[in-house]
């Protein structure tokens, strides 16, 4: 039987496998975790909203005005934090 | 129910002279990036002529509307100028000398602006209030010169602008009526983009992006959730779905823009929007009636059928207009010359 910590660390790899998926299958080369696309001017407007759709429908999560902090989403890492913390709050407030 | 405002008639003004994009002066003195981002926006070629300055573009679209509209400068009851980029001096007045040019001695005359490319939205609001509050009013020329306030003409990584006029008479019957008009603003982004020119010489003048990441991503995402916001509460208080809309016209900024315009929304961008923005590249407020014009010249729409015109500023200004082709709306009065 799973712990809840192991259940998290497996949350935590699927997020950052499919997300690390999705960057790479649309920026043309794999990433790691802290380098940053916005910085290395990867992203055009088009494909910021495209990302931002892909994790609102993928994770079932908004971003609003209120969470369009570019450091919430400039790297690999920490767009993972952000879903996970989205998906966490969105569990605590069902 | 609120009084009719529509579009009387609407001209624009281009001139000769054609710069292809790959000889836009400046473009070899910027990076590879840079150079590349530009031959990307699917603007081909634009229309400038530094003979012409954005008052006399503007004059001779307004010289071209009123025409076309069948009336004589001293018919005018009001005429709004949206004003340039850059004025031609200080302490000047680009509007009354418009008002002195045409002879529109009559003429409520003033000038409306600070939106960038959404401005033509505040000159219609105007427009609009002026007929509503003033029942002697009938005829109300709008107007804009469309020049880019730096030589070189590239704005990187948004669009490549060219010089054009538009204008537009605005009265209580004509072959478009302006249903609705909603906008909103963001002022965090007031100096996104920006032109220093004080103690500079014009030569060295250049329209810069504060911050490229912001603009790429916040001003993109909050541009997907405004739009998606004016266009639901847009169709919604007018008991519209989107399958009622037969065309949707943007200003031209890219085509990049128009395909993010498109998935942000699930729309269709009329392709007289490709087409001008190929053959003109963006011309501030006045691409919305350039691609209006285009599109009933072509015989795109039909009286009876509604569209939605669509402009964003990078000032962090949003607009969507709803029109409706015909004097009554349901096809009655079919003869239209815009």
């Amino acid at each position: 039987m799973e712990t809840p910590n192991q259940t998290d660390a497996a949350a935590v790899a699927d997020v950052t496998q499919e997300l690390s998926a999705y960057l790479t299958r649309n920026l043309g080369q794999e990433l790691g975790p802290d380098e940053d696309y916005f910085a290395l001017g990867l992203v055009n407007s088009l494909f910021a909203m495209e990302l931002v759709n892909f994790v609102e429908q993928r994770y079932g999560i908004e971003v609003g005005v209120d969470d369009l902090d570019l450091d919430h989403f400039r790297t690999l890492g920490r767009l993972r934090d952000f879903v996970l913390a989205k998906t966490a709050n969105r569990g605590a407030a069902a | 129910m609120p009084p009719v405002t529509a579009i009387k008639a609407a001209a624009c003004y281009q001139p000769d002279s054609v710069l292809p994009v790959a000889k836009l002066p400046g473009l070899a003195d910027l990076d590879e990036t840079e150079r590349e981002t530009c031959a990307a926006l699917g603007v081909e070629e634009v229309r400038a002529d530094d003979s012409l300055s954005a008052f006399d573009l503007a004059a001779r679209a307004a010289s071209r509307a009123l025409a076309e509209a069948h009336l004589a400068a001293d018919d005018l009851d009001a005429l709004i100028l949206i004003d340039a980029r850059a004025p031609e001096a200080l302490m000047t007045s680009a509007a009354t000398r418009l008002q002195a040019l045409l002879g529109a001695d009559r003429a409520l005359t003033f000038s409306v602006g600070g939106l960038g490319c959404v401005s033509l939205t505040p000159a219609l609001l105007a427009a609009r209030g002026l007929l509503a509050a003033d029942g002697d009013l009938e005829h109300v020329l709008v107007a804009h010169g469309s020049k880019p306030p730096a030589p070189l003409r590239y704005r990187h990584p948004v669009t490549v602008s060219g010089d054009g006029g538009a204008a537009a008479v605005i009265s209580r019957g004509g072959p478009v009526r302006v249903l609705d008009i909603v906008q909103e603003t963001n002022g965090d982004h007031w100096d996104l983009f920006r032109v220093d020119y004080r103690d500079r010489p014009t030569a060295q003048w250049r329209e810069e992006c504060r911050d490229i990441p912001s603009y790429s991503f916040r001003l993109a995402v909050e541009t997907r959730n405004r739009l998606r916001a004016l266009h639901r509460r847009l169709l919604d208080r007018n008991h519209l779905a989107p399958r009622d809309i037969s065309r949707y016209l943007s200003h031209n900024l890219s085509v990049g823009a128009f395909r993010f315009t498109e998935e942000a929304l699930g729309i269709e961008i009329g392709t007289s929007c490709f087409d001008n923005l190929r053959q003109y590249g963006h011309l501030g407020p006045n691409d919305v009636l350039l691609n209006l014009r285009t599109e009933l010249d072509r015989g795109g729409l039909e009286d009876g059928q509604y569209a939605v015109l669509l402009s964003a500023s990078p000032v962090a200004a949003w607009s969507l207009l709803l029109v409706q082709i015909g004097e009554t709306g349901d096809g009655a009065a079919a003869a239209h010359y815009l």
